[in-house]
């Protein structure tokens, strides 16, 4: 019983989810978006920026295993 | 005889739809991903991840409370045409003065003075705070009241999570538009600029902007102390700067939209009894 995803799997998952966060997020700003969208922006934001973090994360992992391994 | 006795209905919770869709979609989300780990299925895995992101969104990023506009305007128009005629009939001509915390043994109250006369000379702080609780004040003869935006600059605070004694002006002018915008999202674009003891604001599509449309049946009271926002910056001006403020000029656009709101810092020494 093994977990059928790989590191890079759940990379690219959160990449692409921090993506649509991230965009919605900015579309939904009350600086220049559409503001009439009842929802917790703050949270929005919050998460997208979580994953986005997340993500950059597994890449600076990626990273220090590449180096490690010259 | 017996006393009725009162009946509590009992207590149901009410779980909102959104959350029942999260939580719904949270659980079969875990199912899914049990499943891809018992059955070593790539495609439920990213099923299960799926439900469970959608799960989280629902649950966590929830509607915020929000109040019909309609509702926000019937609630504040009457105590404002209460306030506007007492001020009319009672002919204060004199123009508001929001008073900074020395003025006030209570350093969180937010009051403003109004003169009877038109160019009365202003009140020392110690004339003041003998009369604090009063509404009509003998020496000098006027007006002390709550302004209207006195609990909007209670909630500004709040909301910076600071108080607006322990800023200067300079922090107003940096974190109000992000207050304004961002945070309460009140107004569409707010603007503030100083000249010397002049303060200029203008508002952009704020969200008492029918409030500020019928400016004609209250036009007494917002040449006075301002509609309520004016007056909760006011409040805001005068703990900042620690100097009595008047509001020198309110433009309110036929729409009522856009405010443009002109703030005077009073300088001049209080005159000694």
């Amino acid at each position: 019983m093994t977990f059928p995803l790989g590191f890079w799997d759940i990379s690219l998952i959160l990449a692409i989810t921090a993506i649509i966060l991230l965009i919605t997020s900015e579309l939904l700003s009350p600086y220049y978006g559409k503001v009439n969208i009842p929802i917790n922006k703050k949270r929005l934001k919050n998460v997208a920026l979580t994953f986005s973090i997340l993500f950059l994360i597994t890449v600076a992992i990626r990273i220090i295993s590449i180096i490690s391994t010259l | 005889m017996q006393k009725p006795q009162k009946l509590s209905p009992p207590k149901r919770h009410k779980i909102s739809l959104t959350k029942a869709i999260g939580l719904i979609l949270l659980s079969l989300g875990a199912i899914a991903l049990i499943g891809s780990i018992l059955y070593n299925s790539q495609i439920s895995a990213f099923i299960g991840l799926g439900l469970i992101f959608w799960g989280v969104i629902l649950t966590y990023v929830q509607t915020e409370e929000y109040i019909k506009q309609d509702l926000l305007d019937a609630t504040t128009l009457p105590s404002l045409v209460t306030l506007n005629q007492t001020i009319l009939e009672l002919n204060y001509n004199g123009k508001a003065l929001y008073l900074p915390p020395k003025y006030l043994k209570n350093p969180e109250a937010n009051k403003a003075y109004i003169p009877k006369q038109k160019d009365e000379k202003l009140p020392t702080p110690e004339q003041i705070q003998e009369q604090e609780n009063k509404l009509f004040i003998e020496n000098p003869q006027g007006i002390l009241i709550t302004p209207p935006g006195a609990e909007l600059t209670k909630l500004f605070e709040k909301t910076m999570e600071t108080n607006f004694t322990r800023v200067d002006l300079k922090y107003l002018q940096q974190n109000l538009p992000k207050l304004f915008i961002e945070d309460l999202e009140i107004a569409q674009n707010f603007e503030m600029e100083t000249e010397g003891n002049k303060v200029k604001v203008k508002i952009e599509n704020s969200a008492y902007k029918n409030l500020a449309k019928i400016n004609t049946q209250l036009s007494n009271l917002y040449a006075n102390l301002g509609c309520p926002l004016s007056s909760a910056i006011a409040s805001a001006l005068a703990k900042a700067t620690g100097k009595p403020i008047i509001i020198e000029n309110q433009r309110i656009s036929e729409d009522g939209k856009d405010i443009e709101i002109e703030y005077s810092i009073l300088q001049e020494e209080p005159t000694k009894k």
